[in-house]
């Protein structure tokens, strides 16, 4: 009587189920990063060189330049002015709600609608279910970085600073976009797949976030608490050092994302795990 | 025996939600599940399909172990829960389109079928159904899903009359298919008119069990005697209880036949008397009425 598409450890109708259940937010997601780089670009063109080096040269005092990751003198040209917007609020935001969103709602949140009572009852595994919704997240996660890198490539191909910079050096920024969206995505999926509702869920990973991003500063600003940068997961996430071309960018964009794809994959493999042997109660 | 539970027990820390259940389910027989919120009827249901993990016990559906192939217990069950919740976004096209990719024992046009019967309309997204639409929905997916046994947690709960009647003839023809239907409820009416057998339960445990049959074999007997009660005879000491009280009031109960009670009845001094079946509720009652519950 058992369903041989139960054994297996993909569902084709999860599959289309968990598209359907994300298609909206990617394609929001899609529309914003499809149109900010452009936005941000001629924005950015409206401060001509000269004025924006003075002021980031002169102006602002030089031990500013620890929060920026980069040297100021990287920053004061147009690949470090385009790379800005790799950590324009737009974007780290926007990948980081989108991780939060998808993986709370890997289970904490169906059980707290409570579909996924029914959705279990029928032969099939539940790493299946975790995990072919993980494979759709991580698909999506893709596709919005291959937009975030299509606008950004054709903003600087034929924006305002045409010719000023090789569009292909943004590359690496973008595929570190996508690690950050599947580290979050990965570790928000742990976490629901041990929980029960969704509104934890979702605080547990703001506190998360908010951590990590302040240990991230502790790490820059404090000479004697720089060890603390480490702690945080966001030091994986580091696009503006990325745009410089050359293999030294590739390299460090192996090691940044094999960080962050390494904790969000391995978080995953925990949660298919935890969801697999716990006991899944009745919707409140 | 399509089910059969040993000692099964769920506890949360001291709360025991399940306690020592072991009850046996026939193949092709519908099983009433009764007790009242809290008793453990879904906690039971929940271990069978392998959602819970007993802190002891042993569970098995259709030979399977519940614990460890809950693959393959799934694979013969098609379950409706308490207060089935569906996909919102979808409508009710969709959403057996869904389960019918989800496992192919769901037939997708029985399902269009059942909910015709049922008078839903599955153009409508789930979103804007009502909740006994919502459930119609759901009985619909689960009663075309093509499996030995069907696990109905309530299932006529939020339907109006009509579908009610509508679920009630439906599990009877899953059991004349030869299928298993287990129906947990709060309506005594409905188990009695459509279970072969209950099992009563109360705080975690099997209290009773008895076919509808037995059930239906008893009757109760209240009376007014004009003197005073002579007491029960012995040719028929065992066969019945008697029950005296104020004002020359007896209640007799009895599960046999009523023939030879009547011929000595009818020598009693009566100033009153009226026969009815003991029926679900009254045995209900004992386990469950506010007296039971305090003693």
């Amino acid at each position: 009587m058992t369903d041989v598409r139960g054994g297996a450890v993909w569902s084709p109708a999860v599959w289309r189920k968990t598209w359907g259940d994300q298609r909206v937010l990617v394609l929001a997601l899609a529309a914003l990063w499809g149109a900010f780089p452009w936005i941000y670009l001629w924005l950015s063109a409206q401060i001509a060189m000269p004025a924006f080096q003075n002021v980031l040269l002169q102006v602002i005092p030089e031990d500013w330049q620890k929060l920026s990751g980069v040297p100021f003198s990287e920053v004061a040209t147009y690949a470090g002015r385009v790379a800005l917007a790799f950590v324009d609020p737009v974007v780290v935001l926007a990948a980081t709600v989108f991780g939060i969103t998808r993986g709370s709602d890997a289970v904490s949140g169906q059980l707290e609608r409570g579909t996924m009572e029914m959705v279990l009852s029928a032969p099939i595994r539940r790493t299946a279910v975790f995990l072919t919704q993980a494979a759709a997240t991580i698909v999506a996660a893709a596709a919005l970085s291959g937009v975030l890198l299509a606008s950004v490539w054709t903003a600087v191909a034929f924006g305002p600073w045409a010719g000023k910079v090789e569009p292909w050096r943004f590359v690496p920024a973008a595929a570190n976009v996508f690690g950050l969206m599947v580290c979050m995505a990965g570790i928000a999926a742990c976490v629901s797949a041990a929980d029960s509702h969704r509104w934890r869920t979702i605080g547990i990973m703001c506190g998360f976030y908010v951590t990590a991003i302040l240990a991230k500063l502790v790490g820059r600003l404090s000479g004697t608490l720089g060890w603390v940068g480490y702690l945080s997961v966001l030091n994986a996430y580091e696009p503006q050092q990325l745009v410089g071309g050359g293999a030294a960018a590739w390299r460090l964009l192996v090691w940044y994302d094999c960080i962050l794809l390494g904790l969000g994959l391995a978080a995953y493999l925990v949660g298919a795990v935890i969801f697999a042997r716990r006991d899944l109660p009745a919707p409140l | 025996m399509i089910v059969s539970t040993e000692a099964l027990t769920k506890r949360y820390g001291e709360f025991s939600a399940l306690d020592g259940c072991s009850l046996e389910v026939r193949a092709g027989e519908i099983f009433g599940l009764l007790g009242p919120n809290g008793a453990g009827k879904t906690t039971l249901l929940r271990l069978l399909l392998g959602y819970l993990t007993p802190t002891s016990g042993r569970a098995t559906v259709a030979g399977y172990d519940c614990a460890t192939q809950s693959l393959e217990v799934r694979g013969s069950t098609a379950y409706l829960p308490g207060e089935a919740r569906l996909f919102r976004r979808m409508d009710g096209r969709a959403v057996i389109a869904f389960f019918a990719g989800l496992r192919r024992e769901c037939r997708r046009d029985v399902a269009v079928q059942v909910a015709y019967r049922l008078g839903l309309d599955c153009t409508r997204q789930v979103a804007r159904m009502s909740t006994g639409m919502r459930q119609k929905l759901a009985l619909a997916v689960v009663l075309a899903t093509d499996v030995p046994l069907v696990i109905l947690d309530e299932p006529t709960a939020n339907l109006d009359p009509t579908a009610r009647s509508t679920v009630l003839d439906l599990a009877r023809e899953a059991r004349a298919e030869g299928r298993t239907v287990i129906f947990s409820s709060h309506v005594l009416s409905e188990v009695e008119e459509t279970c072969d057998r209950v099992t009563i339960l109360r705080a975690g445990r099997v209290v009773h069990g008895q076919s509808i049959e037995d059930l239906r074999r008893g009757h109760r007997i209240h009376a007014r005697l004009a003197d005073a009660f002579p007491g029960v005879p012995a040719a028929l000491a065992g066969r019945l209880t008697a029950t005296a009280g104020a004002d020359g009031r007896i209640v007799l109960e009895t599960e046999e036949p009523l023939g030879p009670l009547f011929g000595w009845l009818a020598t009693l001094p009566l100033a009153e008397v009226r026969v009815e079946p003991v029926g679900l509720q009254a045995v209900y009652d004992r386990f469950h009425s506010p007296a039971a519950r305090s003693a």
